[in-house]
């Protein structure tokens, strides 16, 4: 009786051997980038949505739940940016690691200050994300606090390997900083851009720029033709210093205010891989503020 | 009171006014002197909410010019890691108890369920005689019309609640209010911390037979079910059914998840709530995915549904008696490449096999005849969505009859008439994703004596409250 009672612990507890690498599932692609610089070899990652997606619309695929089903830890953004389709992946991944609450469920916003939380919102102001902005992987300085969380989160997931995620880590804040200052170098300050959506706040925040209009209207809200009409008009009478979008998003929209106005429009990687230069965060963030200022 | 105490300073100042305010309705006595020190305390409170603005704004202020590079000069104040640490501690171990006050499925205060209310009205406008519609049955499937009314209709306002229960399983319930009534189509609970890759559900919930059974009529992608679906389970699906349910998702390098129910069985096309004692519906199924290319997911597998039957559909004054079987196979092709572009190519198979007893005329009637009856038919629909931008278009193809047709009534096939069929084409506008406006017009040639019913449906689908997530 006894001996079956071991048996049954035996295989209910998940025995993770000390040899194997360490199962990640990160949502986005800069969270697997980030979470690859401070695992590297003690982790294997896999990122759910891909480059080319809007992070806002994802269809939960099958093949994400069977990923998320075998994860040890579960890295996303947070702040309702994968509302969609994150608590339907973590219920059917039946993967009791990754369950709220649990070590495996690594949120990475709860290791940011939120830009924008609004006060009080309703669904009239288009696609407002009530807990806040979510786009924070622009912030240089937040993306160093997740770093932080994520080398602690691992060290307790894995301690044999504590020392190496330490170690990892110090690296990439070397790194950081190296490129903040690279970055910060840049004639970024006290400029003015009109974006299409409200994805580059934490950005124009770390880097003392403005953005002083959107081409959605309201946030998820594509602009009709006679809101395309009243921004010609207060674009060219404004003259900023560039009209900001990625490649997902109102291209056609951008390319036509920058053809009417004379403005530039300017395409920033909405994420790691969204453009074929951004191979990791470092690239991304290279290619965004060489986009700006360029 | 309990409630204040969780709250932040001018919250809990603001729940103290509320309780002052209570205080001076019960006694009024105080009257006018309490009314003044209000007064007073409304204005210590704005001026205190005020200078909390300002002192937030301050920290916010200073914040931002520590989190990122101001100036070259600035460059290594900027450089330092950001003193306003994050909200919560780096220790995994502790995110249970310092986490903010929202977890994974958002929302604002965590002890209360997350509300959702999906309403569901459309206008009908058909060349057929309201008369005629409620007399238009599948001849030889089901003498249960389609319940509209031509012009005005309300489908329901669904209201849908959902919560974790603690941290092992999560609650769900889905109570549509109708012209009739509420009813409680869906109420269960799911695991989510079992081993091995098990869950279990348990509860009145939607079989997981098939594909558009699982869903909610709001995330159909027509107005109505296909043709199949009404013959052999009813204009709606199967429904909520009380039972349990166990999937399995096992460790495998495909996707593949495995299924079996123990259903009361009360559909009344394909069991009755009165054909057997106990539960008398068992499920089984299978379904299983692979990726096509980066853009690509396609889903397809069998389920099997068996049970006893007692059912009054399969003519009028008839009841029949005996066993049901009904097999399925379903098949979805999704193809996103982009966020303005998608299409989705989606079919299901229905085989059904009924062998009993026909009983014509009421069951206490002595006059009343009895016959052997064996019923094995099918049908298909396949439908195709393309998405550009904002707008969908769909198109639909329902048959029945399409293999087997056999309806054999004391030993002989029965000549139903002709075969039932519809054509069905689509259009719709989601101004957001919230709202979604659908014409629909269907060709429909199911009543098999070749009178045809031109259908138009124009449909609107609002959804306010939590954001429910949807599954592939």
């Amino acid at each position: 009786m006894r001996k079956t009672a071991i048996v049954l612990i035996a295989l209910l507890v998940p025995a993770t051997p000390a040899f194997a690498k360490v199962k990640v599932v990160a949502t986005l692609p800069w969270i697997g980038s980030v979470a690859d610089e401070i695992g590297k070899e003690q982790v294997e990652i896999t990122t759910l949505v891909k480059p080319n997606q809007d992070p806002h619309m994802v269809d939960a695929r099958p093949s994400m739940i069977l990923a998320t089903r075998k994860a040890d830890i579960l890295m996303y953004n947070g702040l309702d940016l994968e509302i969609g389709y994150l608590p339907i992946l973590i219920e059917s991944s039946r993967n009791p690691n990754i369950q709220p609450g649990k070590p495996g469920n690594f949120d990475c916003s709860h290791f940011v200050t939120v830009l924008e939380k609004p006060v009080s919102v309703d669904r009239s102001m288009g696609d407002v994300h009530p807990l806040g902005n979510p786009h924070y992987h622009y912030s240089p300085a937040r993306i160093l606090s997740v770093a932080e969380g994520m080398a602690s989160a691992l060290s307790a997931l894995d301690p044999s390997h504590a020392d190496a995620y330490k170690a990892n880590l110090a690296t990439f804040r070397e790194k950081v900083r190296a490129k903040q200052k690279e970055w910060g170098a840049l004639p970024t300050k006290g400029k003015q851009f009109v974006a299409y959506h409200k994805l580059f706040e934490y950005l124009a925040a770390d880097f003392g720029f403005t953005i002083t209009a959107y081409v959605e209207p309201k946030p998820g809200i594509p602009p009709s033709a006679a809101y395309i009409e009243h921004l010609i008009e207060a674009i060219g009478r404004s003259r900023p210093n560039g009209i900001l979008t990625t490649p997902i998003y109102g291209r056609k929209e951008v390319d036509f205010l920058a053809q009417k106005t004379g403005v530039r429009g300017v395409v920033i990687p909405h994420d790691v891989g969204a453009t074929p230069g951004a191979k990791d965060w470092f690239s991304f963030m290279d290619q965004t503020l060489s986009a700006l200022v360029k | 009171m309990a409630a204040c105490m969780h709250m932040g300073g001018p919250m809990k100042i603001r729940c103290l006014l509320v309780l002052l305010f209570s205080a001076t309705l019960v006694s009024s006595s105080f009257g006018e002197d309490v009314e003044s020190r209000l007064k007073t305390l409304e204005d210590t409170t704005k001026a205190q909410q005020q200078k909390f603005e300002e002192q937030q704004r301050l920290i916010d202020e200073l914040k931002s010019s520590l989190g990122g590079p101001s100036a070259p000069g600035a460059a290594e104040t900027a450089a330092l890691p950001t003193p306003s640490k994050p909200v919560q501690t780096a220790t995994p171990g502790q995110e249970g108890t310092t986490a903010k006050l929202t977890g994974i499925f958002g929302g604002s205060a965590m002890t209360n369920p997350y509300l959702s209310l999906v309403v569901n009205t459309f206008f009908y406008g058909s060349t057929l005689k309201q008369k005629e519609l409620d007399s238009r049955t599948v001849p030889g499937f089901t003498n249960v019309p389609v319940d509209v009314r031509k012009g005005f209709n309300f489908d329901s306002a669904e209201l849908f609640i959902f919560a974790p229960v603690d941290p092992y399983l999560t609650l769900y319930a889905n109570i549509p209010v109708t012209e009739s009534g509420t009813e409680l189509e869906e109420a269960y609970f799911v695991t989510s911390s079992l081993p091995g890759g098990l869950q279990v559900k348990g509860g009145k919930f939607k079989s997981g037979f098939g594909r558009i059974n699982g869903q909610h009529p709001h995330a159909w992608d027509f107005v109505d079910a296909p043709l199949n679906y009404r013959a052999f389970m009813g204009a709606e699906g199967m429904g909520g059914e009380k039972g349990i349910q166990v999937t399995w998702l096992p460790e495998l390098p495909i996707y593949l998840q495995l299924g079996i129910e123990a259903l009361q069985g009360e559909n009344d096309q394909l069991f009755g709530a009165d054909a057997k004692d106990g539960p008398h519906a068992f499920t089984i199924f299978a379904k299983t995915s692979m990726e096509i290319g980066d853009s690509g997911t396609i889903l397809f597998g069998p389920s099997f549904i068996k049970g006893k039957a007692n059912i009054p559909t399969v003519a009028d004054n008839t009841t029949f008696t005996g066993n049901t079987d009904l097999f399925g196979f379903e098949m979805v092709y999704k193809w996103k490449p982009s966020r303005g572009t998608g299409f989705i190519l989606q079919s299901e198979y229905l085989y059904r096999k009924q062998t009993g007893d026909l009983r014509m005329g009421d069951v206490a009637d002595p006059a009343s005849t009895v016959a052997p009856l064996t019923r094995a038919q099918d049908g298909i629909y396949v439908q195709g969505l393309y998405q550009i931008e904002r707008w969908r278009v769909g198109a639909r193809y329902d048959v029945l009859d399409l293999i087997k047709k056999d309806y054999i009534l004391s030993g002989s096939q029965q000549s139903l008439g002709k075969q039932p069929w519809r054509a069905t084409g689509a259009l719709e506008f989601n101004p957001s994703e919230f709202t979604r406006v659908r014409l629909q017009y269907t060709r429909d040639e199911s009543s098999r004596d070749g009178k045809t019913n031109n259908e138009l449906y124009l449909q609107m689908l609002l959804g306010i409250g939590a954001h429910a997530a949807h599954s592939f």
